[in-house]
């Protein structure tokens, strides 16, 4: 069944490292940079995720600020900061998490599936039946990015 | 050429529509699908010559409805861009009739690459 193994932070990094490169930072001057220490104390309150089932049940979910959203959203669809309006905002971490989310079934036991992507304000999801075993945290032109990977407990989701 | 972009994320249009730009294929007759059912309709109204599909859509997915068109007798070049790779997506891409397959996130040179041969 599921290797926890394969969920390494090393891998959401590489995907993370691909999305800057071709989206967010095509001239490599405005990296994420990484973030060790105190993640918990990090504010977000903009959350896209995706749900992964099948041979593997969890979630991937993208947290951000909204400023952090708004330079995405600029970058993303070649706009002005001033001109991101909510549903670019909206449509872009979703992408952001879908992007993430396919990158890491593509690590996971054949038979997954992936859902559409959901982006909530606010409060960051909770899943109870799930517990973080994989997570990402950095900041990019000073605001802060959280990829957190969920596994759920249990079928064919065991936590590490 | 016409080609169609299939993608139920309009940032996902959006920026499939400025790479193809920047890959140098200016000039195209570009149309927009959010789903693949709207992109199985529009292959019939529109007539395009290039299909380029997301793969995890509503409605009906990329994969369904290359199936359909290929079931119909429609043979318009299709392929997929997708944040999803696994060997068998990749299989069944194949085997549905696809002439390519993009992982995103994407580059210029990848569009180049692909899209070369078929747009010159």
């Amino acid at each position: 069944m599921s290797d926890v193994a394969a969920l390494r932070v090393e891998d959401l990094s590489e995907i993370v490292e691909q999305v800057w490169s071709s989206y967010l930072d095509p001239e490599g001057v405005e990296p994420l940079l990484p973030v060790y220490d105190d993640i918990d104390s990090m504010k977000t309150d903009m959350h896209a995720s995706v749900s992964i089932t099948g041979t593997w049940h969890g979630h991937v979910v993208v947290a951000c600020n909204e400023s952090a959203a708004k330079n995405t959203s600029a970058a993303f669809l070649a706009m002005e900061v001033e001109e991101v309006g909510e549903a670019d905002m909206m449509d872009v971490l979703g992408e952001l998490a879908n992007i993430v989310g396919g990158n890491v079934k593509s690590m996971l036991p054949p038979g997954c599936f992936v859902s559409l992507p959901t982006v909530v304000t606010g409060e960051a999801p909770h899943y109870p039946s799930a517990e973080p075993v994989c997570r990402l945290a950095g900041t990019w032109m000073s605001d802060p990015f959280v990829i957190t990977m969920w596994q759920s407990r249990g079928d064919g989701g065991e936590a590490a | 050429m016409k080609i169609l972009i299939a993608d139920d994320s309009r940032v996902m249009r959006q920026i499939v529509t400025r790479t193809l730009r920047q890959a140098g294929f200016d000039g195209h007759d570009l149309v927009e699908a959010q789903d693949g059912k709207q992109a199985f309709d529009l292959v019939q109204s529109e007539k395009p010559d290039l299909v380029i599909s997301d793969w995890n859509m509503p409605e009906m997915t990329g994969v369904e409805c290359l199936r359909q068109l290929r079931a119909n007798g429609n043979n318009v070049k299709f392929g997929f861009v997708t944040s999803e790779c696994t060997p068998e997506m990749m299989q069944q891409a194949e085997a549905a009739g696809a002439e390519f397959f993009i992982i995103k996130p994407f580059t210029a040179e990848r569009f180049d690459e692909v899209f070369s041969p078929i747009l010159g």
